[in-house]
């Protein structure tokens, strides 16, 4: 039974001897963050970052330390320290907390320093829950419970995910990982292939020069950690919906300036505006989309696709409807309700549905809508299984927006509990430490190159391995297909 | 009627088949037939036998049984190890290579000892006679010439997976079934299969032997319901050697001291010094030329539109790669052969046109073709259909084997034929099925990707394909399989298992004597001058031992093998949580999504570890799924076969 349970996590398949961190506590702003440590080195962990030299402290006792980076030995924080001796933990392991300050200054310095320790990583989606499974700390009767968390975190990862290879950073790795794929296949195609095929011997010089090109790539962007500034913070909140639907006038109500173009014109918005926003103390970066028709304008096509790519990339989508489109009858609502989202939301396949948490239904322009029938269709909306909670809301009178704006930052809020949610600063530590093992492994390639090109092979297929983790696991498959494109191989 | 028509060889001499008829067709009944005198057909029939399965094969021509109807060689890159790994489980081709081979090479000499790649090139007459004598003396195993016209079905037993169970087959000359608990198909290219040259196309499997098994698709694909593909290869013509300026090409020589195939085998039957050499040539200009003006005359590569991502045929190179210099091997067919073998230069194209292209090449520019080149069509039965013991999932006993399942090469043909026909042999004598893992050995990647991800093109083993490569080696393939094929398995003789275990015990007393010698890293290089050395305190090799060359090997490779060490185990630990083959994924009572269903539905993965390996499948489907069948006990009992 113990190791049955790794296997759905095949690509996050790491030893368990190593020590894994993450930031338990919600993200956004909080008075104190817990940092949890899970593994052998805990112990170790402890030692260094809170200058506890001789004995730890007893088990399960809050300790007031001042927590310091390991190497510059800089102070970073004074807080709360916990050791929890294994099996006495939530993972079974050794294990230990850091209660910190939380100010995304100090979380993002803690998680570095524990980074930087050697054999301590950042924890991957639904590790410690892993553990605690493994050390029999779950019951069977927990897994199904979490099969749902790890539904739901790599899902919260997939569209960090989408949203990051999107931007500068996304390409960066992107080519790494297409540099290092050909690098590999050449190395293969060399050791497969060579002694029948006409594969000269200036490939592997090539491959030398293109491993060299990409360590020092690496290691120049591991060093220059302004480049993690880049990346966007904060909940996404995307509007979407048909042209005309009044889109741009809730941005403009939301942000109480004119940050979009509204006009009775439909197709105004042709690209996404952007907006920061504080709702509820949280982050929010609110975007307007184009409205979504078919159009023959190229210009607009473009601001179409990249609306329903925006969509798909949200933590939470308004979608907005025009009310006096909606049907006479307020028993005929939902149905058309269901019809429209089925139009506007990406394909369930992506994990968006109608029914999920993700979505609300504005019904703006209530004020063209007579009282009774938005009443009675209000009614009939009520708790409505299998659609979003809707508001009927009037941009122009600003009528129902406090009762919208309630529950726009309860779902805000929601989301900013989930820790995956908007944390680069996570998501850039987990990325380091996989840069850091790729860089390691190419040096393989070098030690062996002209030893054992097997073992030099190992070394590219290793940094592939840990570069894959974060743009995407290559197979066997993808390097035959380069192999046989860039060779001319027979039967 | 039946009788006498049938030629029937018992334990008995080569020389005896035309005389002998049928009479003495004693049986009706075997434990497993063995349908295919091939690569993957001779193999099957020797494991089942040697396991105790009373055996029958079943070929069309008793004189074409070991026959190497395309490239005279064996082994390479990666076909390398099958062909150590199946001589380490007690297969024939590994001594059927040191008995017929006339010129032997480690390749990648220069690369590492994992990536070495043994190979020889044969004499064709040596090797079907080794293999020929080899199972005419196989107690327990009786050939039978004929041509199988139909399988025999029943229904299935209810309490095993599967909608028919095999019972037997028909033979083309005769009403008179003939049954048996198991059968092994190994009809290579003779499923539905057409040969093509130039712009004529007539039915067959191989130029020269009698056409497919008409019969037997039909019950494949109707009564069974198989699917099956098409797949396309093709072989090149042969020139007369005396034809051949040798003088033009490049000399490529032996190594000096053959390498043996067989563990079994300290020196080859050929001596050293009457080795035959290659010989190295290139395509001209000339040589496309040919090629682009014959496409309009060559149906099989204007037919070639979604073809392999590799090149099957000269045609393909150089329209896919033009421009370029493409080497050309001529390759000695024997010791007495006339003939030389141009590895490279598969053709279609109409014979005249053959000889023109073939003449383009300078050393080349007299020569004369013996038989002409051409290419072969046929069906395969889309190898995910199969179960990691070579079953098929749907029939009850029926194992398929070879160029059916989409493989290509004579070595990725004998790998499966031996693991099916320890399958078959195992299911007729009421024993477990049992899988080849993966991290274990080549055999195990072939057999996990084939039944796993299919195929799309002839499926040919590299070394790349191998995750564990570095373990997965030709120097230890006996220490990986021999001793659990003994014990666990059934199919490795005492002899050879006697054998293997010294070897074993010796490598381990030689290496407990080296690690005795312990001293610090500085004392070391006082011993030793300044060379690199790991800090930690270390060992040196005693270049006295015997065993030097293996532990050399395995000492150099042993720290990269236990970092490894868990992923091995995680994947084995996978392969051994099989699902059930008739689970209804459409409605299961858990939580996964339609998509996720689908797939599964489709695809019906043997094992977790496939399953995870699936694209589209989910982290929480896997999950889900595990759960489900932990806590309803519906996994099967596959016996894994493991590894320490």
């Amino acid at each position: 039974m113990m190791f049955t349970i790794s296997t759905a996590f095949e690509d996050l398949a790491v030893c368990d001897a190593e020590t894994i961190f993450a930031l338990s506590s919600g993200h956004g702003r909080c008075g104190v963050a817990v940092v949890r440590v899970s593994g052998p080195a805990s112990s170790m962990v402890l030692r260094n970052m809170a200058g506890l030299t001789q004995a730890l402290p007893p088990p399960r006792t809050a300790l007031l330390r001042r927590i310091t980076d390991p190497q510059s030995k800089e102070l970073l924080d004074r807080g709360l320290v916990l050791w929890f001796k294994g099996p006495h933990s939530f993972t079974g392991e050794d294990s230990a907390e850091f209660h910190i300050h939380g100010g995304p200054a100090v979380i993002t310095a803690v998680l570095q320093a524990l980074g930087s320790l050697e054999g301590v990583r950042p924890a991957e989606a639904g590790e410690f829950t892993r553990r605690a499974f493994h050390a029999g700390k779950l019951g069977l009767t927990e897994v199904e419970g979490l099969g749902d968390l790890i539904h739901a975190e790599t899902e919260a990862q997939r569209r960090q995910a989408l949203r990051q290879m999107d931007g500068e950073l996304g390409r960066l790795y992107q080519d790494w990982s297409y540099r290092l794929k050909r690098c590999l296949a050449h190395v293969e195609a060399f050791i497969d292939f060579s002694e029948d095929e006409l594969i000269e011997d200036g490939v592997l010089n090539q491959v030398d020069s293109s491993v060299r090109q990409l360590e020092t790539e690496i290691e120049r962007h591991l060093k220059d950690e302004r480049r993690g500034e880049r990346l966007r913070t904060g909940v996404q909140v995307v509007i979407a919906g048909a042209t005309n639907a009044g889109k741009s006038s809730l941005l403009n109500t939301l942000c109480q300036r004119p940050a979009a173009i509204v006009s009775p014109i439909a197709g105004t918005t042709r690209d996404i505006v952007e907006t920061s926003l504080d709702i509820g103390g949280f982050p929010v970066l609110l975007s307007d989309t184009a409205g979504l028709r078919d159009s023959s304008d190229s210009v607009e096509r473009e601001g179409v696709r990249r609306a329903r790519q925006r969509v798909e990339q949200a933590d939470l989508t308004l979608v907005v409807v025009d009310s006096t489109q909606l049907p006479p009858d307020p028993q005929l609502v939902a149905a058309f309700l269901q019809e429209h989202l089925s139009t506007v939301l990406p394909s369930p396949e992506a994990g968006m549905t109608a029914a999920s948490d993700r979505v609300l239904l504005v019904l703006n322009k209530s004020d063209l809508v007579p009282e009774e029938q938005r009443e009675r269709t209000e009614g009939e909306l009520r708790e409505r299984p299998g659609l979003p909670p809707a508001c009927f809301l009037s941009c122009s009178t600003s009528t129902g927006l406090e009762d919208f704006l309630t529950v726009l930052q309860s779902r805000v809020k929601t989301l900013c509990g989930d820790p995956l949610s908007g944390a680069p600063s996570l998501t850039q530590a987990r990325h380091r430490a996989h840069l850091q093992q790729s860089v390691q492994a190419l040096n393989q390639y070098h030690q062996y190159r002209d030893q054992d090109l097997a073992l030099a092979a190992e070394g590219v297929r290793l940094a592939l391995t840990h570069l894959g983790r974060i743009t995407g696991r290559v197979g066997a498959e993808e390097i035959l297909d380069i192999i046989f494109r860039d060779f001319c191989i027979g039967k | 009627m039946l009788a006498q028509k049938l030629h029937l060889l018992r334990h008995n001499v080569l020389s005896f088949v035309s005389s002998r008829t049928g009479s003495d067709l004693t049986r009706r009944q075997y434990d497993v037939i063995v349908v295919g005198g091939g690569h993957a057909g001779t193999e099957a029939a020797a494991a089942a036998a040697r396991l105790g399965a009373e055996t029958l094969l079943i070929t069309q021509k008793i004189m074409t049984i070991g026959a190497l109807s395309c490239n005279p060689s064996l082994g390479g890159v990666g076909k390398g190890q099958l062909v150590r790994e199946v001589d380490a489980l007690d297969g024939l081709c590994g001594r059927a290579g040191d008995s017929a081979g006339v010129h032997f090479s480690i390749l990648n000499r220069s690369k590492g000892p994992a990536v070495w790649g043994p190979r020889a090139q044969l004499d064709r007459e040596r090797y079907r006679q080794f293999i020929q004598s080899e199972l005419l003396s196989t107690p327990r195993l009786t050939v039978l010439e004929g041509s199988v016209d139909e399988l025999l079905v029943s229904q299935p037993n209810p309490e095993e997976p599967g909608h028919h169970r095999v019972t037997g087959i028909r033979l083309v000359d005769g009403s008179h079934p003939i049954l048996s608990s198991s059968v092994v198909l190994t009809t290579g290219t003779f499923l539905s299969g057409s040969l093509f040259m130039g712009q004529t196309t007539s039915p067959g499997g191989r130029m020269g032997d009698a056409q497919s098994c008409a019969g037997l698709s039909y019950t494949l694909k109707e009564t069974l319901g198989l699917r099956v593909g098409r797949l396309r290869t093709g072989t090149p013509p042969r020139i007369v050697k005396e034809s051949v300026d040798l003088s033009l090409a490049q000399l490529q020589a032996p190594d000096k001291q053959p390498t043996p195939f067989s563990f079994l085998n300290t020196h080859t039957r050929c001596k050293p010094e009457e080795q035959l050499p290659c010989y190295l040539t290139h395509t001209t200009p000339g040589v496309e030329r040919v090629v682009r003006e014959s496409v309009h005359l060559n149906c099989h590569i204007q037919q070639d539109a979604k073809g392999p991502r590799y090149c099957p045929s000269i045609e393909s190179r150089v329209l896919r790669f033009p421009g370029r210099r493409h080497q050309v091997w001529l390759e000695p067919e024997g010791l007495t052969s006339d003939l030389l073998y141009p590895q490279g230069l598969s053709m279609t194209m109409p014979p005249e046109l053959q000889l023109r292209l073939l003449r383009e090449i300078p050393a080349l520019h007299r020569a004369e073709i013996r038989t002409p080149g051409y290419g072969v069509q046929y069906d395969f039965v889309c190898p995910t259909q199969l179960t990691p013991s070579l079953q098929v999932k749907s029939t009850q006993g029926l194992f398929l084997a070879g160029q059916i399942n989409g493989t290509t090469g004579y070595e990725e043909a004998a790998a499966q034929g031996l693991w099916a026909g320890v399958n078959a042999g195992r299911t007729a004598l009421s024993l477990p099925p049992m899988a080849l893992s993966r991290t274990q050995s080549y055999i195990g990647v072939l057999i996990d990707d084939l039944v796993g991800r299919g195929v799309t093109e002839p499926y040919r083993m590299f070394t790349s394909r191998a995750e564990f490569r570095t373990y997965l080696r030709p120097d230890n393939a006996d220490l990986r399989l021999t001793p659990r094929g003994f014990e666990e398995v059934g199919c490795v003789t005492l002899r050879r298992y006697k054998k293997a275990v010294s070897v074993r015990d010796g490598l381990q007393e030689a290496l407990m004597a080296l690690q005795s010698v312990a001293l610090s890293s500085t004392r070391w290089r006082e011993k030793l001058g300044n060379i690199s050395l790991s800090e930690n305190k270390s060992t040196t090799l005693n270049r006295k031992q015997c065993w030097t060359f293996r532990i050399e090997i395995y000492t150099v490779y042993r720290p990269h093998c236990e970092k490894q060490s868990r992923e091995m185990e995680r994947i084995r630990s996978e392969e051994s949580l099989s699902l059930p083959s008739d689970m209804d994924y459409l409605s299961l009572p858990v939580s996964l999504s339609q998509e996720v269903r689908e797939i599964l539905d489709r695809v019906r993965p043997n094992t977790l570890g496939a399953a995870t390996r699936l694209p589209g499948m989910t982290p929480a489907g896997i999950i889900h799924l595990l759960n489900y069948v932990l806590r309803t006990g519906r996994s099967e009992d596959t016996h894994e076969f493991k590894l320490n």
